[in-house]
């Protein structure tokens, strides 16, 4: 169908369930513009599923990683302990002896209020 | 909802000359169950296999819509006019994730959607059996929410784990919605089985029309039924787990006992459970048939075409001012 061949754009879709939750990626569609992409969004992906947001993006607008690129850039983070906690796990071991607790990543998040004086 | 047929042609070509580095890392990858995406190398036959098996499952999606959809003005109640609907929407749905699906994986050829469309048109592309079968009566728009949706399950719930990731992610999709369109079916089939005498009687008719065709469903045990057969490469790829054999048997083992607890009976007197093979024995369909079925000489193959074209046809002006 040459006469209908620049017809469709291809759109990635993202919908937010709440104000709270990330933006999540649903899939992707065919649509001939950018608000029947939206209307298609909602018709695919919504149909069960109430949402405070969607986003519909023309795929040659994202610069998503190559396959290469994912070969090589998502399987580095191995020896990179140094810059989480798990790097500092001993430290548990060494406060328990002196009789302390660990400050650990709860225990600090929980700290939105301190005593009133 | 629906599945792959086994129907002959275009023998798979293996990779080419000087890849074998290529394939070693492709089959490591699938050894170690990781998801291939679209962009990532993958060998003619996989991506060939794949876009057959996707094309065609998502071409039946649509095609499935349209016996289903005779039945919405006639439903008998709101109720069910509304879940019938919901349902027939649901399809089509399903037939645009698998159709975004294979159109990535035919960009490579430079073929798109409209490609996929007159390919249904001009017979070249095939869909499912079942859907090449008239829908008679209400009983009938329930069966195939009950059992011809209850054998899609099986052979789609098998391919969950798929190694082609965008497949794999839609299947998650549809086999979540599925489970509602199983509930619908049987909500359907359970107001009939628990119904009049002419309620059960339209049933048990449905059934004995339905069951030919049903066991069709998974396509023959082997490739020497009908010509050839994509069950190795499917299982070598990781793409699918099971044969269409243990399909079947999985689906008889899953639903002739709820079959039987309604009341119903099978059209094939030599139905029964083998305890020393641990399998179904059953009369085999006539596979001639089948053939003809899914070269588009069922009941209503061609009436289900030519609904297609025509509304293929009459919204060619809408998508052109779409265009603009």
């Amino acid at each position: 169908m040459s006469d209908e061949t620049p017809f469709y754009q291809e759109y990635e879709v993202f919908s937010k369930r709440s104000h709270k939750t990330p933006l999540q990626y649903q899939f992707s569609l065919l649509a001939p513009n950018d608000d029947m992409a939206l209307f298609m969004a909602q018709e695919n992906f919504m149909r069960r599923q109430d949402v405070v947001d969607i986003w519909v993006v023309p795929r040659q607008a994202v610069r998503s990683l190559t396959s290469e690129e994912r070969q090589k850039l998502t399987q580095r983070l191995d020896n990179k302990d140094y810059r989480t906690t798990k790097g500092y796990g001993y430290l548990r071991k060494k406060w328990r002896e002196k009789e302390q607790g660990m400050l650990d990543e709860k225990e600090i998040m929980s700290w939105k209020e301190v005593k009133k004086t | 909802m629906y599945n792959y047929v086994e129907d002959g042609d275009s023998p798979a070509r293996a990779h080419a000359e000087g890849d074998e580095a290529k394939y070693d890392a492709f089959m490591t990858r699938i050894e170690a169950g990781d998801k291939i995406e679209p962009d990532d190398w993958m060998p003619d036959d996989y991506r060939q296999a794949l876009i057959k098996l996707i094309s065609m499952h998502g071409m039946s999606e649509i095609m499935g819509a349209l016996p289903e959809k005779e039945w919405v003005p006639k439903a008998p109640t709101l109720r069910r006019k509304l879940g019938i609907m919901a349902k027939v929407q649901d399809e089509m749905g399903h037939g645009q994730l698998l159709l975004r699906v294979a159109e990535d994986l035919m960009a490579p050829y430079g073929k798109t959607r409209e490609d996929l469309i007159e390919d249904l048109l001009a017979g070249r592309l095939k869909f499912h059996n079942v859907f090449h079968m008239p829908t008679k009566t209400w009983a009938d728009a329930g069966m195939v929410g009950w059992l011809v949706d209850g054998a899609a399950i099986i052979s789609q719930t098998n391919m969950l784990d798929a190694s082609y990731g965008p497949y794999q992610r839609a299947l998650q999709r549809i086999c979540q919605e599925e489970v509602f369109h199983a509930q619908h079916g049987e909500s359907i089939i359970m107001a009939l089985a628990e119904g009049t005498d002419e309620q059960r009687a339209i049933l048990q008719d449905s059934l004995n029309r339905w069951w030919e065709a049903l066991l069709m469903f998974f396509g023959p045990a082997s490739a020497e039924t009908t010509g050839s057969s994509k069950q190795d490469i499917m299982i070598k790829y990781k793409i699918r787990k099971s044969s269409n054999e243990e399909l079947r048997q999985a689906f008889l083992d899953k639903y002739l006992p709820r079959v039987f607890s309604l009341g119903l009976t099978v059209p094939d007197e030599t139905v029964h459970y083998d305890d020393k093979q641990e399998r179904w024995i059953y009369k085999q369909p006539d596979w001639a048939r089948f053939k003809d079925i899914i070269a588009n000489k069922g009941p209503r193959s061609q009436e289900r075409l030519t609904l297609r074209t025509i509304a293929y046809d009459h919204n060619r002006w809408v998508r052109q001012a779409l265009a603009r």
